[in-house]
């Protein structure tokens, strides 16, 4: 029993440091159930008190019962002498034989009665020895009666013997009387103080349990109150939490909205001044030209009035910063209009459907195969597992890489491009396009898919901007790329996408 | 274009507004050009009693100007019971399809996207010369 007590008996312990509702509710529950034990014992004892109170009352009534029978059989056995005395008739004796034999019975169960009470026994042994003094007195009177001397007889009563002992015995009734009327006085009083005591302990407990009830039911409400207002405040957070959501989503829209329009404003006041630069660049290559003409005539009418170093000027030097300035201003115009592009195709609305990804990757490998073919390579599709997107995202998303893979093959080796795919759990597709061509070194593996920021030999023609590009279309569409990549080995780009594309509201991925 | 035809040019930048006049001019088109920067001047000027009793006129609007929106004078100059009738060509580097959209709604009745490259540039705006040299401009009044 102890033993299997034992494991639990930290716990128990642990429950009972713990200031807690259910060790509140527990402790009073204890003290309630003490408090009724205790009450139940008071009310055992007091019932015990009560009988024992009960059968000391019984035994002084027979006490005083047996001394009065014996009194009365005395008073009998007097009256029967006395009657037969004065009638001499022999039926007056008749209650003097009957109490003759009656008294001995009446005294030994008085005797009896009275043996173990030293208050009662000197006043009973003296009423019994007086008894018998009175019966032998009757016996001698009754003995001269019966004998005819009656003179005699009366003058033995006149003594006055015999009044003196029934005195006596008459005085000693009374005592016993007394002492069980005293004891019967004193137990009553005894028997009341302890029911009132009773009844008092028993109306105080009762209080006191209404009062831990009353102290528990309030522990309890006060309990659930706060169980619910917990659940209220809980409540009340989730909602604030799904507004805040809401909130910053709206915040985040707006914000990327704003700068897709700044991107759309800036591109469009950066063309401003650079159709001025391109415009009056003409302009000076025209004024060149006129200048040229100039000089040419010159040359023939008056070669000696040509000064070499303005011809170095029209004819080298002009043309070549003409040359540059048109270099850079073309270059600033493409990035512009990348830019546009980027922030145009953020704000083109996305048209989810499902797509066979197998025969749209072949497609824009065929539409590469003449570069392919001179470069003495393949392309490789495997077929790939479907999903639900936007058509034309995913068809620029493949052709940026497959584009790239075939531009940035390495010729030292025949080039081989896989493209591949499979489901993932939780509803994604991977798609992978590997290739064997120069491979991107792994300090530049995120830098390759920021805006114009390029990677390796600049020998390719690029603005480097599609894998910029990519990257903006695959979060849009609520996917993610990745490059594994060693240098001079190969690239594979991974491509990770909902099976689904799901929108919100904004017409962005949800 | 008949004669008295005032070319009305509302345009910021001083350098396209001289490329525009140089290039229109190549075109042989010899209409007075008034030019303005910026577009309160421009609408004090067209909603002057002396322009609108001055007889037919086109304007050349850009659409970034530094006081207003090109489309708030175009909207005026349409809402106008007599500016209303004079032709109206957007010229400007904005080529979103909404704002272009919105032009037309209010009633212009060209527009052309700046062309970024200067061959096209000038190639664009000659033609608009040799556009405007045949096009017939109503009376205003």
């Amino acid at each position: 029993m102890f033993s299997a007590l034992r494991p639990s008996l930290p716990a128990l312990i642990r429950f009972a440091r713990t200031p807690s509702i259910g060790r509140s509710i527990v402790s009073l529950l204890a003290g309630a159930i003490l408090l009724l034990l205790a009450v139940n014992i008071a009310t055992f004892v007091m019932i015990q008190r009560t009988a024992a109170f009960n059968d000391q009352v019984e035994r002084s009534q027979q006490v005083r019962r047996a001394a009065r029978t014996l009194l009365i059989s005395m008073i009998d056995a007097e009256t029967g002498q006395r009657g037969y005395l004065l009638t001499g008739r022999q039926d007056f004796l008749e209650p003097y034989t009957r109490a003759e034999t009656a008294a001995p019975v009446q005294m030994e169960a008085l005797e009896e009665l009275a043996a173990g009470d030293p208050e009662l026994r000197p006043h009973v042994e003296s009423m019994v020895e007086r008894g018998r003094d009175k019966l032998a007195e009757l016996e001698r009177v009754s003995a001269l009666a019966r004998t005819g001397r009656n003179g005699e007889a009366l003058r033995l009563v006149q003594t006055g013997q015999g009044k003196a002992l029934m005195d006596r015995i008459r005085a000693d009734v009374a005592a016993i009387d007394e002492i069980e009327n005293v004891r019967l006085e004193s137990r009553t009083l005894q028997s009341e103080r302890g029911s009132r005591l009773t009844l008092w302990a028993n109306a105080f407990a009762g209080l006191l349990i209404v009062l831990l009830a009353g102290i528990m039911i309030w522990l309890v409400r006060r309990y659930v109150e706060e169980i619910q207002t917990a659940r209220d405040t809980l409540d009340r957070l989730n909602a604030g939490l799904e507004s805040q959501v809401r909130e910053r989503t709206a915040q985040l829209t707006r914000a990327n909205d704003e700068i897709q329009r700044f991107a759309y404003i800036v591109s469009h006041d950066l063309r401003a001044p650079l159709v001025n630069i391109m415009g009056y660049t003409s302009e000076l290559e025209q004024a060149g030209q006129v200048l040229d003409r100039q000089l040419a005539r010159i040359e023939t009418d008056a070669p000696k009035a040509l000064d070499a170093e303005a011809a170095t000027a029209v004819r080298e030097d002009v043309p070549e910063a003409i040359g540059f300035i048109r270099a850079s201003t073309g270059k600033m115009d493409r990035l512009i209009n990348a830019i546009l592009k980027l922030s145009r195709e953020g704000r083109r609305a996305l048209l989810p459907e499902l797509l066979d990804m197998t025969a749209m990757a072949q497609g824009i490998a065929d539409s590469v195969r003449h570069q392919t073919g001179e470069a003495g390579a393949e392309i490789v599709v495997e077929p790939l597992p479907r999903l639900e997107s936007d058509r034309l995202s995913m068809e620029q998303v493949f052709g940026n890489l497959i584009d790239n893979a075939v531009k940035y093959l390495d010729l030292a080796r025949p080039g081989r491009i896989v493209v591949s795919g499979e489901d993932e759990p939780g509803g994604w597709v991977v798609y992978r396009i590997a290739d064997n061509g120069r491979g991107v070194s792994p300090r530049d593996h995120e830098r390759i898919f920021e805006l114009f920021r390029r990677s390796g030999k600049q020998d390719r023609p690029g603005e480097g901007l599609g894998l910029a590009f990519v990257r903006n279309s695959v979060r849009r569409l609520g996917g993610e790329i990745t490059v594994e990549s060693e240098l001079g080995k190969g690239s594979t780009f991974v491509l990770k996408f909902p099976t689904r594309l799901t929108l919100e509201e904004s017409g962005e991925a949800a | 274009m008949s004669n008295p035809v005032k070319i009305v040019m509302v345009e910021d930048d001083h350098g396209h507004a001289r490329l525009i006049e140089k290039n229109i001019r190549r075109a042989n088109i010899s209409n007075d050009i008034v030019h303005f920067d910026d577009g309160g001047t421009a609408l004090d000027y067209l909603f002057s009693e002396e322009v609108r009793m001055n007889g037919p006129m086109l304007i050349l609007l850009d659409l970034n100007l530094p006081d207003m929106s090109g489309t708030d004078i175009l909207a005026r100059v349409k809402g106008d019971e007599r500016l209303r009738r004079a032709p109206v060509v957007v010229l400007t580097t904005t080529d979103d399809k909404v704002e272009i959209q919105r032009c037309y709604d209010l009633g212009c009745n060209v527009y052309i996207t700046k062309p970024v490259d200067y061959e096209s540039f000038a190639g664009a705006i000659r033609q608009l010369g040799l556009f405007l040299s045949v096009m017939q401009a109503p009376d205003i009044d």
